[in-house]
């Protein structure tokens, strides 16, 4: 299956502000993918560029198979976005908002519109332009899906929903997954929310990529260890190993952070610094998160 | 099927669809010849990636736990008495891994902690 997202050497530069540079990446189909990165690491950036609201710099950028900034017809018929601010026509009802954005598409799926506007909660009689935060989000939402798009961007899309509904859109992208077999890009900060439902992370930083790896390949390359030194001794006050990435504690008892080496160097470990791992504990991907953007600065 | 999936503890999913689904052959809940879900229906009832599904499926037959029968269904394997005896151990030693973590930062020593474990092995007093 053709990779729904490839970009190589993609470079954005705004005047003087670069936000991507040298970007290469290949999505693999059929993913959820959580767009993971600091503010200004070039999310938004990315994702505009992947649906032809922006142009590369530098580089290349191909979405569904053709350069994003040549999408026509065929692509945008099966891409859906849902946009960090979405930009709808104010003095319209959503049901007239929904009928305008319907009318583009020949598989609207009208079922689909109806049960999510029931799911979210969406009253299809109210005006725009009375909507809360929320409520705008829940109507970007609806208009990005219901084509049954084979890739969906989305940009921080659940960050004014409150609680139930983030679970409510959550448990629906992932039905969607299922029904359409295409591939999601979610954009979010919720990261608590967003290990839910993803199984690859992109992590960017600072307009570069850090990482680019199947979600639970990146639960197992790292855990949390515990550490104590052997009777008599004390721990140093840092580990000079390169794959021990943080640490807390005293010289007692420290709380590691690693990407997990071989048995053989965990016992080269034990014997150097007359310690003990008494613990080792996975972390989730709001604990990794800090580690993966660290990993780059590291490799530089 | 009942198989809970907890996503922040760190446990990658498809790992903790492949312990719980060997907890339940092993202990009996699933015996051989027991169909499984569908990975789409597995991965709907779990709100999760059907891939991820597929993923804990294929190493489950890949270890012999399931097997693929009629060339579709996926079903529990009959196994030797000796294996199921040695994967129940190995599961059991997985499960022990956080109180044997917690026993040490806690100092309690190996006697008193094996100590403790028989205690609550033992059946309840009425």
């Amino acid at each position: 299956m053709t990779s729904p997202l490839v970009t190589y050497q993609l470079n954005k530069t705004f005047g003087a502000h670069q936000a991507l540079g040298a970007l290469t990446l290949e999505i693999p189909f059929g993913r959820v993918v959580g767009l993971i990165g600091r503010n200004g690491s070039g999310k938004t950036t990315l994702l505009n560029l992947a649906c032809g609201l922006l142009l590369p710099t530098l580089g290349t950028c191909s979405t569904l198979g053709r350069p994003s900034g040549e999408l026509a017809a065929p692509e945008l018929s099966v891409l859906g976005i849902v946009a960090q601010a979405g930009q709808f026509i104010n003095w319209m009802t959503v049901a007239q908002q929904l009928q305008f954005h319907a009318s583009f598409y020949k598989n609207w799926d009208q079922p689909r519109e109806q049960r999510l506007l029931d799911e979210l909660d969406l009253n299809p009689a109210r005006k725009i332009d009375e909507l809360s935060p929320g409520d705008l989000q829940k109507l970007g939402i609806i208009l990005g899906v219901c084509h049954h798009p084979k890739l969906l961007l989305l940009d921080e899309p659940m960050s004014a929903l409150d609680p139930i509904a983030r679970q409510s859109l959550l448990k629906f992208l992932l039905d969607l997954v299922r029904e359409d077999e295409g591939t999601i890009i979610i954009s979010s900060h919720l990261l608590s929310d967003v290990e839910k439902i993803i199984d690859w992370v992109v992590c960017l930083d600072r307009g570069e990529l850090a990482v680019s790896a199947p979600y639970d390949e990146l639960q197992e390359r790292y855990a949390e260890w515990i550490v104590t030194p052997a009777s008599g001794s004390e721990l140093p006050r840092k580990f000079a190993e390169p794959w021990v990435l943080a640490r807390e504690g005293d010289s007692r008892r420290a709380r590691l952070q690693v990407r997990l080496p071989s048995s053989e160097t965990i016992a080269q470990f034990s014997a150097q610094h007359s310690a003990n791992v008494i613990d080792s504990r996975p972390l989730n991907l709001e604990q990794l998160f800090p580690l993966l953007i660290n990993e780059r600065s590291l490799a530089q | 099927m009942l198989l809970v999936i907890n996503h922040h503890c760190g446990v990658p999913a498809y790992r903790q669809i492949v312990d719980q689904i060997r907890l339940l052959v092993a202990s009996g809940s699933l015996k051989p010849g027991d169909e499984l879900p569908s990975t789409r229906a597995l991965s709907e009832e779990l709100s999760l990636n059907p891939m991820t599904i597929s993923k804990a499926y294929s190493l489950l037959e890949h270890d012999g736990v399931l097997e693929r029968r009629r060339g579709q269904t996926l079903t529990v394997k009959a196994r030797h008495a000796d294996d199921t005896q040695a994967s129940k151990i190995e599961q059991l030693r997985r499960s022990l891994a956080g109180p044997v973590g917690i026993a040490r930062q806690l100092g309690i020593s190996p006697t008193e902690a094996t100590r403790l474990f028989r205690e609550m092995l033992n059946p309840p007093k009425p």
